[in-house]
Protein backbone atom coordinates (compact mmCIF):
# COMPACT_ATOMS: atom_id res chain seq x y z
CA UNK A 1 0.00 0.00 0.00
CA UNK A 2 0.73 3.13 -0.80
CA UNK A 3 1.82 5.94 1.95
CA UNK A 4 -1.35 8.23 2.76
CA UNK A 5 -1.45 11.74 0.72
CA UNK A 6 -1.99 14.50 2.93
CA UNK A 7 -2.88 17.55 0.85
CA UNK A 8 -2.28 21.00 2.43
CA UNK A 9 -5.08 23.02 2.67
CA UNK A 10 -3.69 26.07 4.10
CA UNK A 11 -3.49 27.96 0.45
CA UNK A 12 -6.99 28.77 0.18
CA UNK A 13 -9.07 32.53 -0.17
CA UNK A 14 -10.75 31.56 2.91
CA UNK A 15 -7.57 32.59 4.81
CA UNK A 16 -7.60 36.63 4.42
CA UNK A 17 -3.96 36.91 4.13
CA UNK A 18 -3.95 34.37 1.30
CA UNK A 19 -7.04 35.76 -0.11
CA UNK A 20 -4.67 39.15 -0.39
CA UNK A 21 -1.98 37.81 -1.38
CA UNK A 22 -3.53 36.13 -4.92
CA UNK A 23 -5.58 38.99 -5.48
CA UNK A 24 -2.46 41.36 -4.99
CA UNK A 25 0.10 38.42 -6.91
CA UNK A 26 1.93 39.13 -3.69
CA UNK A 27 4.30 35.83 -3.79
CA UNK A 28 5.85 36.13 -0.75
CA UNK A 29 3.24 35.10 1.77
CA UNK A 30 2.00 31.99 -0.31
CA UNK A 31 5.54 30.82 -0.83
CA UNK A 32 5.91 31.29 3.02
CA UNK A 33 2.57 28.83 3.82
CA UNK A 34 3.45 26.93 1.27
CA UNK A 35 7.00 25.72 2.98
CA UNK A 36 5.41 25.70 6.62
CA UNK A 37 3.01 23.24 5.13
CA UNK A 38 5.63 21.01 2.81
CA UNK A 39 8.14 20.92 6.16
CA UNK A 40 5.54 19.39 8.19
CA UNK A 41 4.90 16.81 5.79
CA UNK A 42 2.24 17.54 3.02
CA UNK A 43 2.71 15.18 -0.47
CA UNK A 44 0.15 17.77 -2.56
CA UNK A 45 -0.64 21.42 -2.17
CA UNK A 46 -4.15 22.18 -2.12
CA UNK A 47 -4.63 25.70 -4.09
CA UNK A 48 -7.85 27.13 -3.48
CA UNK A 49 -8.25 30.65 -5.45
CA UNK A 50 -11.80 30.48 -4.45
CA UNK A 51 -14.88 31.10 -7.56
CA UNK A 52 -12.11 33.77 -8.80
CA UNK A 53 -14.96 34.23 -12.15
CA UNK A 54 -12.53 37.29 -13.51
CA UNK A 55 -9.29 36.46 -13.33
CA UNK A 56 -9.29 32.88 -12.30
CA UNK A 57 -7.29 31.46 -15.39
CA UNK A 58 -4.17 34.14 -14.95
CA UNK A 59 -4.37 33.71 -11.30
CA UNK A 60 -4.40 29.94 -11.03
CA UNK A 61 -1.14 29.82 -14.16
CA UNK A 62 0.35 32.27 -11.92
CA UNK A 63 0.18 30.17 -8.58
CA UNK A 64 0.86 27.18 -10.46
CA UNK A 65 3.84 28.36 -11.82
CA UNK A 66 5.04 29.85 -8.57
CA UNK A 67 4.33 27.46 -6.39
CA UNK A 68 6.21 24.64 -9.31
CA UNK A 69 8.94 27.16 -9.25
CA UNK A 70 9.68 27.24 -6.11
CA UNK A 71 9.21 23.84 -4.39
CA UNK A 72 10.88 21.56 -7.11
CA UNK A 73 7.11 21.26 -9.06
CA UNK A 74 5.39 20.13 -5.77
CA UNK A 75 2.01 18.19 -6.97
CA UNK A 76 -0.60 20.21 -6.93
CA UNK A 77 -4.64 20.39 -6.48
CA UNK A 78 -6.72 22.74 -8.41
CA UNK A 79 -9.18 23.88 -6.41
CA UNK A 80 -12.08 25.85 -8.05
CA UNK A 81 -15.63 26.48 -9.23
CA UNK A 82 -13.87 27.99 -12.34
CA UNK A 83 -13.41 25.36 -14.85
CA UNK A 84 -11.06 27.16 -17.50
CA UNK A 85 -8.95 28.62 -14.33
CA UNK A 86 -8.50 24.70 -13.31
CA UNK A 87 -7.59 23.78 -17.47
CA UNK A 88 -5.31 26.92 -17.53
CA UNK A 89 -3.97 25.95 -14.60
CA UNK A 90 -3.06 22.44 -15.96
CA UNK A 91 -1.98 23.41 -19.14
CA UNK A 92 1.39 24.99 -17.12
CA UNK A 93 1.55 21.91 -14.84
CA UNK A 94 4.97 19.75 -14.38
CA UNK A 95 4.02 16.38 -13.95
CA UNK A 96 7.20 14.86 -12.75
CA UNK A 97 6.21 14.90 -9.37
CA UNK A 98 2.46 13.68 -9.41
CA UNK A 99 -0.40 14.51 -11.75
CA UNK A 100 -2.26 17.06 -10.88
CA UNK A 101 -5.79 16.91 -9.06
CA UNK A 102 -9.23 18.27 -9.90
CA UNK A 103 -10.70 19.43 -6.93
CA UNK A 104 -13.96 18.70 -7.45
CA UNK A 105 -16.45 16.82 -9.09
CA UNK A 106 -19.67 15.77 -7.14
CA UNK A 107 -22.77 13.88 -8.39
CA UNK A 108 -25.01 17.02 -9.07
CA UNK A 109 -23.85 20.49 -10.84
CA UNK A 110 -20.66 19.70 -10.85
CA UNK A 111 -19.96 16.07 -12.23
CA UNK A 112 -18.49 17.34 -15.58
CA UNK A 113 -15.07 18.29 -13.65
CA UNK A 114 -14.73 14.18 -13.91
CA UNK A 115 -14.81 14.99 -17.58
CA UNK A 116 -12.46 17.74 -17.42
CA UNK A 117 -9.69 15.80 -15.02
CA UNK A 118 -10.34 12.93 -18.04
CA UNK A 119 -9.49 15.17 -20.98
CA UNK A 120 -6.33 16.62 -19.31
CA UNK A 121 -5.74 13.11 -17.39
CA UNK A 122 -5.56 14.19 -13.96
CA UNK A 123 -6.67 13.04 -10.76
CA UNK A 124 -10.05 14.03 -9.90
CA UNK A 125 -11.83 14.47 -6.29
CA UNK A 126 -15.53 13.08 -6.76
CA UNK A 127 -17.77 13.62 -3.82
CA UNK A 128 -20.05 11.28 -3.31
CA UNK A 129 -22.97 13.80 -2.66
CA UNK A 130 -26.20 15.29 -4.68
CA UNK A 131 -28.33 18.23 -3.67
CA UNK A 132 -28.01 18.19 -0.17
CA UNK A 133 -25.96 15.98 2.63
CA UNK A 134 -26.67 12.59 1.51
CA UNK A 135 -29.23 10.62 3.64
CA UNK A 136 -27.49 7.05 3.99
CA UNK A 137 -24.72 5.24 2.42
CA UNK A 138 -26.91 3.98 0.02
CA UNK A 139 -27.34 7.30 -1.26
CA UNK A 140 -23.48 7.70 -1.06
CA UNK A 141 -22.68 4.47 -3.01
CA UNK A 142 -25.27 5.56 -5.58
CA UNK A 143 -23.05 8.60 -6.00
CA UNK A 144 -20.03 6.75 -6.34
CA UNK A 145 -21.26 4.32 -8.92
CA UNK A 146 -22.76 7.02 -11.06
CA UNK A 147 -19.12 9.20 -10.84
CA UNK A 148 -17.06 6.12 -11.09
CA UNK A 149 -18.97 4.74 -14.34
CA UNK A 150 -18.70 8.55 -15.65
CA UNK A 151 -14.67 8.66 -14.97
CA UNK A 152 -14.71 5.39 -16.72
CA UNK A 153 -16.44 6.28 -19.32
CA UNK A 154 -14.25 9.24 -20.18
CA UNK A 155 -11.45 7.04 -19.86
CA UNK A 156 -9.89 7.39 -16.86
CA UNK A 157 -8.39 4.70 -14.41
CA UNK A 158 -10.52 3.94 -11.20
CA UNK A 159 -7.04 4.82 -9.06
CA UNK A 160 -7.22 8.18 -10.10
CA UNK A 161 -10.69 9.07 -8.78
CA UNK A 162 -10.54 9.92 -5.09
CA UNK A 163 -13.92 9.74 -3.41
CA UNK A 164 -14.75 11.75 -0.91
CA UNK A 165 -17.59 11.08 1.55
CA UNK A 166 -17.74 14.64 2.61
CA UNK A 167 -16.64 14.37 6.36
CA UNK A 168 -19.67 16.02 8.73
CA UNK A 169 -19.00 18.56 11.71
CA UNK A 170 -19.60 16.80 14.86
CA UNK A 171 -21.51 19.33 16.29
CA UNK A 172 -24.71 18.93 14.78
CA UNK A 173 -24.31 15.72 12.95
CA UNK A 174 -22.76 13.54 15.36
CA UNK A 175 -25.58 10.72 14.30
CA UNK A 176 -23.69 10.71 10.74
CA UNK A 177 -20.36 9.94 12.06
CA UNK A 178 -20.19 6.14 11.06
CA UNK A 179 -22.22 6.07 8.65
CA UNK A 180 -19.23 8.26 7.06
CA UNK A 181 -16.57 5.83 8.39
CA UNK A 182 -18.36 3.39 7.06
CA UNK A 183 -18.74 4.37 3.52
CA UNK A 184 -14.59 4.66 3.23
CA UNK A 185 -14.80 0.95 4.31
CA UNK A 186 -17.24 0.21 0.69
CA UNK A 187 -14.90 2.60 -0.67
CA UNK A 188 -11.48 0.95 0.10
CA UNK A 189 -13.70 -2.44 -0.63
CA UNK A 190 -14.16 -1.84 -3.51
CA UNK A 191 -10.17 -0.73 -4.29
CA UNK A 192 -11.19 2.64 -4.88
CA UNK A 193 -8.61 5.34 -3.32
CA UNK A 194 -10.47 8.14 -0.90
CA UNK A 195 -9.99 11.65 0.25
CA UNK A 196 -12.06 14.45 1.90
CA UNK A 197 -12.04 17.55 4.00
CA UNK A 198 -11.42 15.46 7.82
CA UNK A 199 -10.86 18.85 9.53
CA UNK A 200 -14.73 19.54 8.69
CA UNK A 201 -15.72 16.69 11.71
CA UNK A 202 -14.45 19.51 14.44
CA UNK A 203 -15.50 22.75 13.06
CA UNK A 204 -16.79 25.18 15.73
CA UNK A 205 -14.76 23.43 18.11
CA UNK A 206 -12.64 25.46 20.27
CA UNK A 207 -9.41 25.40 18.93
CA UNK A 208 -7.15 23.39 21.91
CA UNK A 209 -9.86 19.96 21.01
CA UNK A 210 -9.68 20.37 16.95
CA UNK A 211 -6.48 18.46 16.67
CA UNK A 212 -7.47 15.80 19.09
CA UNK A 213 -10.64 15.16 17.44
CA UNK A 214 -9.30 15.26 13.58
CA UNK A 215 -6.22 13.08 15.24
CA UNK A 216 -8.75 10.26 16.45
CA UNK A 217 -11.14 10.51 13.34
CA UNK A 218 -8.07 10.26 10.97
CA UNK A 219 -6.79 7.44 12.51
CA UNK A 220 -10.20 5.55 12.70
CA UNK A 221 -10.23 6.73 8.86
CA UNK A 222 -7.16 5.23 7.84
CA UNK A 223 -8.32 1.90 9.62
CA UNK A 224 -11.24 2.08 7.19
CA UNK A 225 -9.08 2.46 4.16
CA UNK A 226 -8.76 6.03 3.89
CA UNK A 227 -5.87 6.95 1.38
CA UNK A 228 -5.58 10.62 1.39
CA UNK A 229 -7.56 13.86 2.94
CA UNK A 230 -7.01 17.26 2.89
CA UNK A 231 -5.88 18.44 6.15
CA UNK A 232 -3.68 21.42 7.49
CA UNK A 233 -0.41 19.29 7.62
CA UNK A 234 0.91 22.02 10.57
CA UNK A 235 -1.35 20.37 12.79
CA UNK A 236 1.59 18.28 14.49
CA UNK A 237 -0.44 16.08 15.98
CA UNK A 238 -2.36 15.26 13.23
CA UNK A 239 0.49 14.24 10.72
CA UNK A 240 1.94 12.33 14.04
CA UNK A 241 -1.28 10.46 13.71
CA UNK A 242 -0.79 10.05 10.34
CA UNK A 243 3.09 8.79 10.00
CA UNK A 244 2.41 6.40 13.15
CA UNK A 245 -0.57 4.91 11.20
CA UNK A 246 0.99 4.52 8.13
CA UNK A 247 3.80 2.76 9.83
CA UNK A 248 1.02 0.12 11.81
CA UNK A 249 -0.82 -0.10 7.65
CA UNK A 250 3.02 -1.15 6.47
CA UNK A 251 2.73 2.00 4.18
CA UNK A 252 5.97 3.14 5.46
CA UNK A 253 8.63 1.02 7.17
CA UNK A 254 9.84 2.24 10.49
CA UNK A 255 12.33 3.78 11.86
CA UNK A 256 13.14 5.74 15.01
CA UNK A 257 13.37 8.80 13.09
CA UNK A 258 10.00 8.07 11.30
CA UNK A 259 8.44 11.17 12.71
CA UNK A 260 11.06 13.73 11.56
CA UNK A 261 10.97 12.39 7.55
CA UNK B 1 -9.85 -11.02 -23.59
CA UNK B 2 -6.12 -11.33 -24.99
CA UNK B 3 -3.72 -11.52 -21.74
CA UNK B 4 -1.61 -8.42 -21.72
CA UNK B 5 1.27 -8.91 -19.53
CA UNK B 6 1.98 -5.89 -16.56
CA UNK B 7 5.37 -4.86 -16.51
CA UNK B 8 6.94 -5.07 -12.89
CA UNK B 9 8.51 -1.50 -13.58
CA UNK B 10 8.53 1.20 -10.64
CA UNK B 11 8.43 4.96 -10.94
CA UNK B 12 11.12 5.03 -8.03
CA UNK B 13 14.45 4.15 -8.81
CA UNK B 14 17.63 2.91 -7.00
CA UNK B 15 19.95 5.83 -6.72
CA UNK B 16 22.93 5.74 -8.65
CA UNK B 17 26.72 6.17 -7.08
CA UNK B 18 29.86 6.51 -8.88
CA UNK B 19 32.69 4.25 -7.10
CA UNK B 20 36.34 5.40 -8.04
CA UNK B 21 37.66 7.65 -11.04
CA UNK B 22 38.55 7.71 -14.47
CA UNK B 23 38.47 4.84 -16.72
CA UNK B 24 38.10 2.59 -14.18
CA UNK B 25 34.77 4.11 -12.06
CA UNK B 26 31.96 2.00 -11.73
CA UNK B 27 28.29 2.70 -11.50
CA UNK B 28 26.20 0.70 -9.06
CA UNK B 29 22.37 1.56 -8.92
CA UNK B 30 19.94 3.05 -11.04
CA UNK B 31 17.70 0.39 -11.86
CA UNK B 32 13.74 0.74 -11.33
CA UNK B 33 12.84 -3.44 -11.58
CA UNK B 34 13.68 -5.91 -8.81
CA UNK B 35 17.10 -7.69 -9.27
CA UNK B 36 17.66 -9.11 -12.31
CA UNK B 37 14.33 -8.39 -13.87
CA UNK B 38 15.23 -7.40 -17.05
CA UNK B 39 12.45 -8.13 -18.63
CA UNK B 40 10.45 -5.44 -17.20
CA UNK B 41 12.84 -2.74 -17.49
CA UNK B 42 16.45 -2.47 -19.19
CA UNK B 43 19.36 -2.55 -16.04
CA UNK B 44 21.57 -0.22 -17.05
CA UNK B 45 24.20 -0.83 -14.26
CA UNK B 46 25.04 -4.66 -13.53
CA UNK B 47 26.01 -5.58 -10.60
CA UNK B 48 29.12 -5.50 -9.99
CA UNK B 49 32.09 -7.36 -8.06
CA UNK B 50 34.69 -6.72 -5.69
CA UNK B 51 38.13 -8.59 -4.85
CA UNK B 52 39.07 -8.76 -1.39
CA UNK B 53 42.51 -8.54 0.42
CA UNK B 54 43.27 -7.95 4.21
CA UNK B 55 46.47 -5.98 5.75
CA UNK B 56 47.36 -9.81 6.65
CA UNK B 57 48.56 -10.34 3.39
CA UNK B 58 49.44 -13.82 1.43
CA UNK B 59 49.78 -14.85 5.14
CA UNK B 60 46.34 -14.33 6.19
CA UNK B 61 44.22 -15.88 3.26
CA UNK B 62 43.28 -19.66 2.90
CA UNK B 63 45.68 -22.13 1.39
CA UNK B 64 43.62 -22.93 -1.88
CA UNK B 65 43.85 -18.78 -2.09
CA UNK B 66 47.19 -18.78 -1.93
CA UNK B 67 48.92 -19.78 -4.86
CA UNK B 68 46.89 -17.20 -6.94
CA UNK B 69 48.94 -14.55 -5.48
CA UNK B 70 52.50 -16.94 -6.22
CA UNK B 71 55.12 -14.34 -5.51
CA UNK B 72 53.73 -11.56 -4.56
CA UNK B 73 55.31 -10.84 -1.39
CA UNK B 74 53.61 -7.69 -0.05
CA UNK B 75 49.83 -6.31 -0.29
CA UNK B 76 50.77 -4.28 -2.74
CA UNK B 77 52.01 -7.28 -4.80
CA UNK B 78 48.73 -8.72 -4.06
CA UNK B 79 46.59 -5.65 -5.05
CA UNK B 80 48.18 -5.42 -8.39
CA UNK B 81 47.57 -9.28 -9.22
CA UNK B 82 44.19 -9.13 -7.75
CA UNK B 83 43.58 -6.53 -10.41
CA UNK B 84 44.52 -8.67 -13.17
CA UNK B 85 41.91 -10.90 -12.02
CA UNK B 86 39.32 -12.12 -14.65
CA UNK B 87 35.80 -10.25 -13.72
CA UNK B 88 37.26 -8.04 -11.11
CA UNK B 89 35.41 -4.55 -10.88
CA UNK B 90 36.60 -3.00 -7.65
CA UNK B 91 39.17 -4.08 -4.77
CA UNK B 92 38.25 -4.18 -1.20
CA UNK B 93 40.99 -3.79 1.38
CA UNK B 94 39.55 -5.42 4.81
CA UNK B 95 41.51 -3.81 7.81
CA UNK B 96 40.71 -6.66 10.03
CA UNK B 97 44.43 -6.51 11.97
CA UNK B 98 42.83 -2.90 13.19
CA UNK B 99 40.69 -5.06 15.66
CA UNK B 100 42.20 -4.19 19.18
CA UNK B 101 40.72 -7.62 20.41
CA UNK B 102 43.09 -8.90 17.39
CA UNK B 103 46.52 -7.52 16.14
CA UNK B 104 46.00 -3.91 16.82
CA UNK B 105 47.60 -2.84 14.48
CA UNK B 106 48.07 0.60 14.69
CA UNK B 107 46.31 2.81 12.15
CA UNK B 108 48.76 4.81 10.48
CA UNK B 109 50.30 1.30 10.37
CA UNK B 110 47.21 0.23 7.74
CA UNK B 111 46.45 3.45 6.07
CA UNK B 112 50.29 3.19 4.58
CA UNK B 113 48.54 -0.06 3.50
CA UNK B 114 45.93 1.67 2.07
CA UNK B 115 47.75 4.62 0.72
CA UNK B 116 50.03 2.14 -1.35
CA UNK B 117 47.21 -0.29 -2.61
CA UNK B 118 45.68 2.83 -3.85
CA UNK B 119 48.66 4.30 -5.38
CA UNK B 120 49.34 1.04 -7.12
CA UNK B 121 46.14 0.06 -8.80
CA UNK B 122 43.66 2.25 -10.37
CA UNK B 123 40.36 0.36 -9.70
CA UNK B 124 37.63 1.44 -7.31
CA UNK B 125 38.58 0.87 -3.66
CA UNK B 126 36.35 -0.10 -0.71
CA UNK B 127 38.02 0.60 3.06
CA UNK B 128 36.69 -2.45 5.09
CA UNK B 129 37.50 -1.49 8.43
CA UNK B 130 38.13 -3.86 11.49
CA UNK B 131 34.51 -4.23 13.22
CA UNK B 132 35.89 -2.23 16.22
CA UNK B 133 33.46 0.90 16.17
CA UNK B 134 35.96 3.24 17.75
CA UNK B 135 38.79 2.31 15.77
CA UNK B 136 37.05 1.94 12.87
CA UNK B 137 36.01 5.76 13.41
CA UNK B 138 40.24 6.68 13.49
CA UNK B 139 40.69 4.50 10.50
CA UNK B 140 37.49 5.58 8.13
CA UNK B 141 38.71 9.18 8.57
CA UNK B 142 42.50 8.92 8.30
CA UNK B 143 41.80 6.65 5.15
CA UNK B 144 39.51 9.02 3.48
CA UNK B 145 42.09 11.75 4.25
CA UNK B 146 44.97 10.04 1.76
CA UNK B 147 42.09 8.65 -0.87
CA UNK B 148 41.06 12.10 -1.08
CA UNK B 149 39.91 12.77 -4.58
CA UNK B 150 39.31 9.06 -4.99
CA UNK B 151 35.64 8.15 -4.48
CA UNK B 152 36.21 5.66 -2.11
CA UNK B 153 33.91 3.31 0.20
CA UNK B 154 34.54 3.38 3.62
CA UNK B 155 32.65 0.26 4.43
CA UNK B 156 31.14 1.30 6.90
CA UNK B 157 29.87 3.68 9.81
CA UNK B 158 27.40 1.92 11.96
CA UNK B 159 25.10 3.27 14.60
CA UNK B 160 27.54 3.68 17.26
CA UNK B 161 29.89 5.73 15.17
CA UNK B 162 28.29 6.87 11.92
CA UNK B 163 28.59 10.78 13.42
CA UNK B 164 32.39 10.39 13.00
CA UNK B 165 32.49 8.22 9.99
CA UNK B 166 29.65 10.71 8.03
CA UNK B 167 31.55 13.76 9.37
CA UNK B 168 34.89 13.00 7.92
CA UNK B 169 34.28 10.18 5.24
CA UNK B 170 30.80 12.27 3.98
CA UNK B 171 31.20 15.69 5.41
CA UNK B 172 35.31 16.30 5.02
CA UNK B 173 35.95 14.48 2.28
CA UNK B 174 33.45 13.34 -0.07
CA UNK B 175 33.76 9.68 -0.02
CA UNK B 176 31.26 7.50 -0.39
CA UNK B 177 29.87 5.65 3.08
CA UNK B 178 29.18 2.76 3.68
CA UNK B 179 25.66 2.35 6.44
CA UNK B 180 25.88 -1.03 7.99
CA UNK B 181 23.17 -2.98 9.61
CA UNK B 182 23.02 -6.54 10.59
CA UNK B 183 20.08 -7.67 9.08
CA UNK B 184 17.83 -5.27 10.55
CA UNK B 185 15.71 -3.25 8.22
CA UNK B 186 14.72 -0.81 10.39
CA UNK B 187 18.00 0.20 11.48
CA UNK B 188 19.11 0.16 7.68
CA UNK B 189 16.52 2.77 7.28
CA UNK B 190 17.31 4.46 10.66
CA UNK B 191 21.34 5.22 9.61
CA UNK B 192 19.90 6.68 6.49
CA UNK B 193 17.96 8.98 7.85
CA UNK B 194 21.22 9.62 10.32
CA UNK B 195 23.42 9.62 7.87
CA UNK B 196 21.59 12.37 5.78
CA UNK B 197 20.50 14.53 8.91
CA UNK B 198 24.10 15.08 9.22
CA UNK B 199 24.15 16.81 6.09
CA UNK B 200 26.03 13.27 3.68
CA UNK B 201 25.07 13.41 0.74
CA UNK B 202 22.14 10.56 0.38
CA UNK B 203 23.47 9.81 -2.97
CA UNK B 204 26.82 9.13 -1.63
CA UNK B 205 25.30 6.45 0.82
CA UNK B 206 25.96 2.41 0.32
CA UNK B 207 24.60 0.32 2.41
CA UNK B 208 25.82 -2.87 3.95
CA UNK B 209 22.85 -4.52 4.97
CA UNK B 210 24.44 -7.51 6.41
CA UNK B 211 24.77 -11.41 4.68
CA UNK B 212 25.26 -14.81 6.16
CA UNK B 213 26.96 -17.68 3.97
CA UNK B 214 24.36 -19.46 2.77
CA UNK B 215 23.11 -21.95 5.21
CA UNK B 216 23.54 -20.10 8.16
CA UNK B 217 19.88 -18.33 9.15
CA UNK B 218 20.23 -16.71 4.95
CA UNK B 219 16.77 -16.65 5.01
CA UNK B 220 16.83 -13.50 7.13
CA UNK B 221 19.09 -12.05 4.31
CA UNK B 222 16.76 -12.56 1.81
CA UNK B 223 13.75 -11.12 3.57
CA UNK B 224 15.49 -8.27 4.43
CA UNK B 225 16.95 -7.19 0.96
CA UNK B 226 13.52 -7.85 -0.44
CA UNK B 227 12.00 -5.76 2.06
CA UNK B 228 14.35 -2.64 0.97
CA UNK B 229 14.13 -3.18 -2.17
CA UNK B 230 10.06 -3.38 -1.55
CA UNK B 231 10.35 -0.45 0.10
CA UNK B 232 12.72 1.49 -2.09
CA UNK B 233 11.09 0.98 -5.65
CA UNK B 234 7.45 0.20 -4.55
CA UNK B 235 6.97 2.50 -1.48
CA UNK B 236 9.60 4.77 -3.08
CA UNK B 237 11.21 5.58 0.03
CA UNK B 238 14.38 7.58 -0.45
CA UNK B 239 15.29 6.66 2.59
CA UNK B 240 16.39 3.11 1.22
CA UNK B 241 17.15 3.98 -2.45
CA UNK B 242 20.60 3.64 -1.58
CA UNK B 243 22.60 0.73 -3.41
CA UNK B 244 23.80 -2.66 -1.31
CA UNK B 245 27.25 -3.41 -1.34
CA UNK B 246 27.84 -7.03 -0.02
CA UNK B 247 30.92 -8.02 1.83
CA UNK B 248 30.60 -12.26 0.73
CA UNK B 249 33.94 -13.59 1.50
CA UNK B 250 34.40 -12.56 5.15
CA UNK B 251 30.95 -14.31 6.14
CA UNK B 252 31.79 -17.10 3.85
CA UNK B 253 34.96 -17.87 4.49
CA UNK B 254 35.11 -18.89 8.32
CA UNK B 255 32.17 -21.48 7.94
CA UNK B 256 33.33 -25.01 8.14
CA UNK B 257 32.29 -26.41 4.78
CA UNK B 258 35.11 -23.84 3.73
CA UNK B 259 37.95 -24.86 6.54
CA UNK B 260 37.29 -28.53 7.19
CA UNK B 261 39.88 -30.35 5.62
CA UNK B 262 39.85 -32.91 3.27
CA UNK B 263 42.01 -35.54 6.35
CA UNK B 264 38.92 -34.46 8.72
CA UNK B 265 35.80 -34.43 6.35
CA UNK B 266 36.75 -36.82 3.24
CA UNK B 267 33.11 -37.51 2.82
CA UNK B 268 32.99 -33.92 1.60
CA UNK B 269 35.08 -33.30 -1.16
CA UNK B 270 38.47 -31.16 -1.86
CA UNK B 271 38.23 -27.99 0.28
CA UNK B 272 39.00 -25.00 -2.37
CA UNK B 273 35.77 -26.66 -3.82
CA UNK B 274 33.63 -25.99 -0.50
CA UNK B 275 35.33 -22.43 -0.49
CA UNK B 276 34.55 -21.65 -3.92
CA UNK B 277 30.87 -23.07 -3.77
CA UNK B 278 30.09 -21.19 -0.43
CA UNK B 279 31.26 -18.28 -1.97
CA UNK B 280 29.81 -18.06 -4.99
CA UNK B 281 26.24 -19.67 -4.26
CA UNK B 282 26.21 -16.75 -1.17
CA UNK B 283 27.16 -14.25 -3.33
CA UNK B 284 24.62 -15.43 -6.11
CA UNK B 285 21.83 -15.30 -3.26
CA UNK B 286 23.08 -11.96 -2.30
CA UNK B 287 22.65 -10.47 -6.23
CA UNK B 288 19.26 -11.85 -6.61
CA UNK B 289 17.89 -10.89 -3.31
CA UNK B 290 19.09 -7.00 -4.12
CA UNK B 291 23.02 -6.53 -3.93
CA UNK B 292 24.11 -4.24 -6.51
CA UNK B 293 27.72 -5.50 -5.60
CA UNK B 294 29.57 -8.09 -3.84
CA UNK B 295 33.13 -8.74 -2.43
CA UNK B 296 34.62 -11.95 -3.15
CA UNK B 297 37.66 -13.80 -2.07
CA UNK B 298 38.76 -16.63 -4.52
CA UNK B 299 39.28 -15.46 -7.85
CA UNK B 300 37.42 -18.50 -9.21
CA UNK B 301 34.44 -16.95 -7.38
CA UNK B 302 34.85 -13.57 -8.51
CA UNK B 303 34.92 -14.52 -12.38
CA UNK B 304 31.96 -17.14 -11.93
CA UNK B 305 29.86 -14.43 -10.66
CA UNK B 306 30.91 -12.05 -13.28
CA UNK B 307 29.78 -14.67 -15.67
CA UNK B 308 26.77 -14.95 -14.35
CA UNK B 309 26.00 -11.78 -14.00
CA UNK B 310 26.73 -10.98 -17.92
CA UNK B 311 24.44 -13.85 -18.93
CA UNK B 312 21.99 -12.09 -16.45
CA UNK B 313 22.25 -8.58 -17.54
Amino acid sequence: MAKFVAIGERLSTTAPIINKAFTERDPEPILKRAEQQLKAGATYLDVNIGPAESDGEDLMKWAVELLQGNFDNVPLALDTSNKKAIEAGIAVYNRAKGKPIVNSADAAGRIEYLDLAAANDAICIALCNGEGIAKDNDERMGYCQLLLERGLEHGMEAEDIWFDPLFLVVKGMQDKQMQVLECIKMFSDMGLNSTGGLSNNSNGMPKAIRPIMDSALVAMAMMQGLTSAIVNPNDLRLMETIKSCDVFKGNTLYADSYLEI
Amino acid sequence: MPFTAKSGKFSANINTLTMGTGDKAIVLGGENVLPFYTFDAEIENAPKVGIEITDGGLEAEPECVKKYYEGCSTVVDMAKKAATFEGVDFLSIHLEGGDPNGENKPTDELINIVKEVADAVDLPIVVCGCKNVEKDAEIFAKASEVLNGKNAVMLAAKEENYKNVGASAGLAYKQIVGAESADDINLAKQLNVLLTQLGVDAKSIVMNVGTAAAGYGYEYVVSTMDRIKAAALQQGDATLQMPIITPVASETWGVKESVATEEDMPEWGPTEERGIDMEVETAAADLASGSNAVILKHPVSVATISKMIKALV
